[in-house]
Order: C-alpha cells, then sequence, then structure tokens
C-alpha cells in the first residue's frame, strides 16, 4: 500500500541561492507524479527533500502524519530513492538488491527470491551473478531500480531514472520500468526534463521553472494548455512568438494572420507551436506569416528548417517536414502558418504571470492533488 | 649475557600488535567519523591529523616520557620504562596515520554512497559497517601501515622503554644498541630477523584482504 506524502512550506537555499520554494504538496497512495523540470529547476532538491536525505532550510516532509524530516530508520524504510546517478555497491548485482532486504531482517531465502523477481522484471535475471560495477550504465540503472523495487516501498522517488540512457535504449527501460511498477500500489514521485517520460509514467505532472511550482495537471493537459510560455517550452513547444489578438479572435503576427484563432481575449499574446506545426502556406491562403529560409538539415525522417521571420519583433522559427516534402531552399521567401492542434495561443497575462499565487486545477482528489 | 633474540622478538611483536589494534581501531573509528562529519566541522580536525601523521617519533617519546616519568602528572601509573609505557608513545604516532589513511580511504568513494545507503534504509551502524566494507583494502592497508610503524619504530621505545635488557628491549632497540657497541653481525641478524616478521605479518594481512574481498562478493 502507498504512502501519503506531504510537504508543507518547503523552502531551501544552497550556496545563497533559493533553490527551492513549494507551499503544499499532496500525493495520494497510489498516485504516480512526475516532476517536470529544465537542469537547475530543483527537481533533485525536492526530490532529496522529499526521501529525507537533505533538510530543507524551512517547512516539513511527512509520510502518512510522520515525519521524514530528519526522521527515523523506520520512516525512511517506508521510501526507497533512486539517484540519478546509480551509487552501486562493489558487490554482484543480486547483493545490491539483497542488502538493502538484509538490512530490514528479512530472511536469507526470501531475500534470494525478492531479489530474483526484482532482477527478472527490470530484465537484468541473467546479470545477478556479474559484479554491479562492471555492467554498462544502462544495465547499473536497472540494477539500482531493481534495489528499489524489490523493496516493495509505500514511496518509490525516482530522480531522472532514463536520464543517462540512448534514446533506444531509454524507451525499453522505461516500458520495463512500466511494468514493473504496474500491479503495485506504490506512491512514485519521479523527476525527469523529459515531457515523454511524464506522459509514459505519471498520471500529475508538476511544472517546476526556478524551484517554483508553475503548474498542475495532467501530463496532456500541460502539453494542450500551458499557462505561461515558460511551461510551454518546458514541454517541448520549440517555437515562441509574440503575437496579438483581435477582437473577433484572429490571431495576429505583426499585422499578418496565422490561421489561429483565440476566442474571448483581445490583446498582446504569444503562439506555442511545436516545430512540425509551422507549414508552408498553401497557394492562395491568405493567412501566412512570410519568412526567409536560413538554414536547411536533413534529420532521421524529416527535414528541419530553420526561419527567420521577416516581421518587426519576431524571434526565429523552427519547422520541421516530412522527408517527402519539398523543402524551399536557403535563401528564398515563404509564407508559413501554424497547425491549430499543434499550436496554443497565451495571452499575455498567462505568459507573464508569476508563479504565486497560481490557481488550483481541479485534479482527481484520489490521485493528487497541490496548492500554492 | 645477550638475551636470546627470540625472547627480544616476542616482545616486540607483542607491543607491535598491540599498537596496531589499539590504534587501528581508534584510528579507523576518528577516520571515519572525520568521513561522515559535516564539511564545516572536520577541516581544523583534518588539518590536525595530517600534522600528527608527521610526529617526529624522538618528540613524542620524550613528550610521553615526561608525562610518565615517577614525578610526571601520569607518574603514579607506573608506566615509565614498560612496554606498556611504549605502546602507549606508538599508540599516539601510529594513530594518525591510521586515522589519515582511513580518512583518505572513505574519501575516495562515491560522495554520494553514504546517502544512497541511508535512502536504502541503512541504520548507523549498517551504513559504517557498508562503508568499511568497500573500502576494505584501503583500510587493511591502514592497520598495515599502522602495524609498520610500530615496528620499526626505535625513537619512543627507546626514550619511554629505556631499552632494558630481559624487560623494554626490543628488535629496533636492541639494533642500536649491538651496533654501538660494533657488532655489526648482531644487528645485520636482528635487522633480517625484524624484516622476516614484518614480511610474515604483512603477507598475513594481505591474504585477510584477499579473503574479505571473495567474502564481500559472495
Amino acid at each position: 500500500m502507498g504512502g501519503w506524502l506531504s510537504a508543507r512550506e518547503l523552502h531551501h537555499v544552497r550556496g545563497g541561492r533559493d533553490v527551492l520554494s513549494l507551499g503544499s504538496l499532496d500525493v495520494a497512495p497510489g498516485s504516480r507524479l512526475c516532476v517536470l523540470g529544465a537542469n537547475g529547476a530543483g527537481k533533485t532538491t525536492l526530490l532529496r527533500l522529499l526521501a529525507g536525505v537533505e533538510r530543507p532550510r524551512l517547512g516539513q516532509v511527512s509520510l502518512d502524519g510522520v515525519s521524514v524530516t530528519g526522521g527515523g530508520v523506520a520512516v525512511r524504510r517506508r521510501i526507497a530513492y533512486t539517484a540519478q546517478r546509480p551509487v552501486l555497491l562493489s558487490t554482484t548485482a543480486r547483493r545490491n538488491v539483497e542488502l538493502p532486504l538484509r538490512w530490514r531482517r528479512v530472511p536469507r531465502k526470501r531475500c534470494r527470491s525478492l531479489a530474483n523477481a526484482a532482477l527478472e522484471r527490470l530484465r537484468i535475471g541473467h546479470l545477478a551473478e556479474r559484479q554491479a560495477r562492471s555492467l554498462s550504465g544502462g544495465e547499473q540503472q536497472r540494477v539500482n531500480l531493481a534495489r528499489a523495487v524489490a523493496l516493495d516501498p509505500d514511496v518509490l522517488l525516482l530522480d531522472e531514472p532514463a536520464a543517462s540512457l540512448d534514446a533506444e535504449s531509454r524507451t525499453a527501460f522505461l516500458d520495463d520500468l512500466g511494468r514493473a511498477l504496474a500491479d503495485r500500489a506504490t506512491t512514485v514521485v519521479h523527476v525527469s526534463h523529459r515531457v515523454e517520460e511524464a506522459m509514459r509514467l505519471a498520471d500529475q505532472v508538476i511544472a517546476l521553472i526556478n524551484g517554483r511550482v508553475h503548474q498542475v495537471g495532467s501530463a496532456a493537459e500541460l502539453i494542450h494548455r500551458p499557462i505561461s510560455a515558460d511551461v510551454a517550452r518546458l514541454v517541448g513547444y520549440d517555437n515562441l512568438v509574440p503575437a496579438h489578438v483581435r477582437s473577433d479572435g484572429t490571431v495576429l503576427i505583426g499585422q499578418t494572420a496565422t490561421g489561429l484563432r483565440l476566442a474571448g481575449y483581445k490583446g498582446p499574446a504569444s503562439v506555442a507551436v511545436f516545430a512540425n506545426g509551422v507549414r508552408p502556406a498553401a497557394e492562395g491562403d491568405a493567412a501566412g506569416v512570410p519568412a526567409r529560409v536560413r538554414h536547411v538539415s536533413l534529420g532521421p525522417g524529416y527535414w528541419t528548417v530553420s526561419l527567420t521571420v521577416s516581421l518587426p519583433g519576431v524571434t526565429d522559427l523552427a519547422m520541421t517536414l516530412p522527408i517527402g516534402t519539398p523543402v524551399a531552399p536557403e535563401g528564398s521567401t515563404v509564407r508559413v502558418v501554424f497547425d491549430p492542434s499543434l499550436s496554443t495561443v497565451l495571452p499575455a497575462t498567462a505568459a507573464t504571470r508569476q508563479p504565486h499565487p497560481l490557481p488550483v486545477p481541479a485534479l482527481d482528489p484520489a490521485t493528487a492533488l497541490l496548492s500554492l | 649475557m645477550t638475551e636470546p633474540v627470540i625472547d627480544v622478538l616476542a616482545r616486540s611483536t607483542a607491543v607491535a600488535l598491540w599498537t596496531t589494534l589499539i590504534a587501528g581501531v581508534l584510528g579507523i573509528s576518528l577516520g571515519t567519523a572525520l568521513a561522515l562529519a559535516r564539511v564545516g566541522r572536520r577541516g581544523i580536525l583534518i588539518a590536525i591529523v595530517n600534522t600528527g601523521m608527521a610526529l617526529p617519533t624522538v618528540v613524542v617519546g620524550l613528550s610521553v616520557a615526561l608525562l610518565l616519568w615517577r614525578t610526571g602528572p601520569l607518574g603514579d601509573l607506573g608506566l615509565i620504562y614498560t612496554l606498556r609505557g611504549v605502546v602507549v608513545a606508538q599508540v599516539l604516532l601510529a594513530t594518525p596515520l591510521v586515522t589519515g589513511v582511513t580518512l583518505a580511504a572513505l574519501r575516495q568513494l562515491p560522495r554520494e554512497l553514504p546517502e544512497q545507503l541511508r535512502a536504502l534504509g541503512a541504520n548507523r551502524i549498517q551504513l559504517v559497517l557498508r562503508m568499511w566494507l568497500e573500502a576494505r583494502l584501503a583500510l587493511l592497508a591502514a592497520v598495515m601501515a599502522g602495524f609498520g610503524l610500530a615496528i620499526s619504530e626505535v625513537g619512543a621505545a627507546m626514550i619511554v622503554g629505556g631499552n632494558i635488557h630481559g624487560h623494554t628491549q626490543v628488535m629496533t632497540t636492541a639494533i642500536v644498541e649491538t651496533v654501538s657497541r660494533g657488532e655489526f653481525g648482531v644487528a645485520i641478524t636482528y635487522g633480517a630477523v625484524l624484516l622476516g616478521v614484518a614480511f610474515l605479518v604483512n603477507a598475513v594481512l594481505a591474504l585477510a584482504q584477499r579473503r574479505g574481498s571473495s567474502w564481500a562478493d559472495g
């Protein structure tokens, strides 16, 4: 059974810098929460404070009402924390998994069967007798996770579990991790800077920017309705362009129509658009932002086109096109429009909004609840 | 009359082993405490330990002799010109060495290891034992260094023990005495025997090191 993890008024300072400031966080038993943030956003700090391996400057972390902050062994043993860089012991993979179980006075035979099961779940059963430190980075990360999963903790805290893996290994690893956790009631909090990890593993996501929570919701909500330009950048929007919304809802960049609309708002805004949502305007299309093709490069299955928008105050644009599409040569001028399904318009009030105070999104109380 | 070399050797070995045992326990404990202490608090202590590693043996011998002298502050203990007094002096010399090597050994471990062990649910004793196991080879080197110092030390043994025949004379002080008498053959014999014992003890420790590794890996 997962535990109810709570944090209250957490503030942390490192090197004289305010690295984390969090009002209130409650993670319900069995829920899967992802803390999404760029490097240096305070994700690891938050996880370490939740794990009790570091004390906050101010505030309290508790598990089912028992203080984790400076707590004893009993409460720490209900939480398993895996660091981003696996710290494995100089023994076999199996012993690495068994040892924390032995510390909990689990009988030797039971230790072995739990360790074997955890190693199998992470698909490294065949490496059980190998020296853990001689394994590859990906295999070591799997041992690291098997060690945590074998403990069947009430709370599992994962720090960028797939960070050190290449794209192919990461996909397989995340599948295996998801499978290993699938039938467990463990409360899982994991931090990542990749939104795709959040989508795979979490039912709730916190967008953490500069040590402060900017948005809470499902991964899909954050992607489709980011509340600010910072969150839009975090969830992977490649382009953020200053725009203006007319009273009829038409979204303009400069004085040019983009093909996007936003009802119920008039005034300055930003357009966030994925690179694959930028498309050359069709012949005869009235909308279209004029841009010069600065650079064209070939990626796996697509063209990446760098555009310089020919309007005052507008930044460059990135566009990706399927590899079969004809691409305008470098130096030529094109007109581009934005695919509404791959774009979002952020009113300026949202784009410039400060993280305090934030409206609390309507969340399923059975999963996670966060307020500031 | 010359005392049988075996008696002097037995005395030397006993003093060195007692010194190694006491300095090992003290040095490894202190080194561990320093390695796990908060960074801000340990700087001065580390500086003291580092200074202690370079203590001149005759200065320590003189200081201990003054303390243990019959009219000195610890004179009532009756340790001057005894093997126990020699052990006290050598422990003072060997402990900073063992502490320093232990500290260096534990600081060689991954910086995140202690917190990872805590996060996996280790209590304080389990954490320390695991860290020792992780640094076992270097810790045995620390113990070997302590033994090496004790078995070869002459200045403090001479001053505190007094090199009394049949009582406090150890191999090193016996070598000094025979050389001063011009008996170089005897001195060389003593030296060879001393080297043999040092080799034997270190071989046993090296074997323990290897066994320890396989046990930890198993």
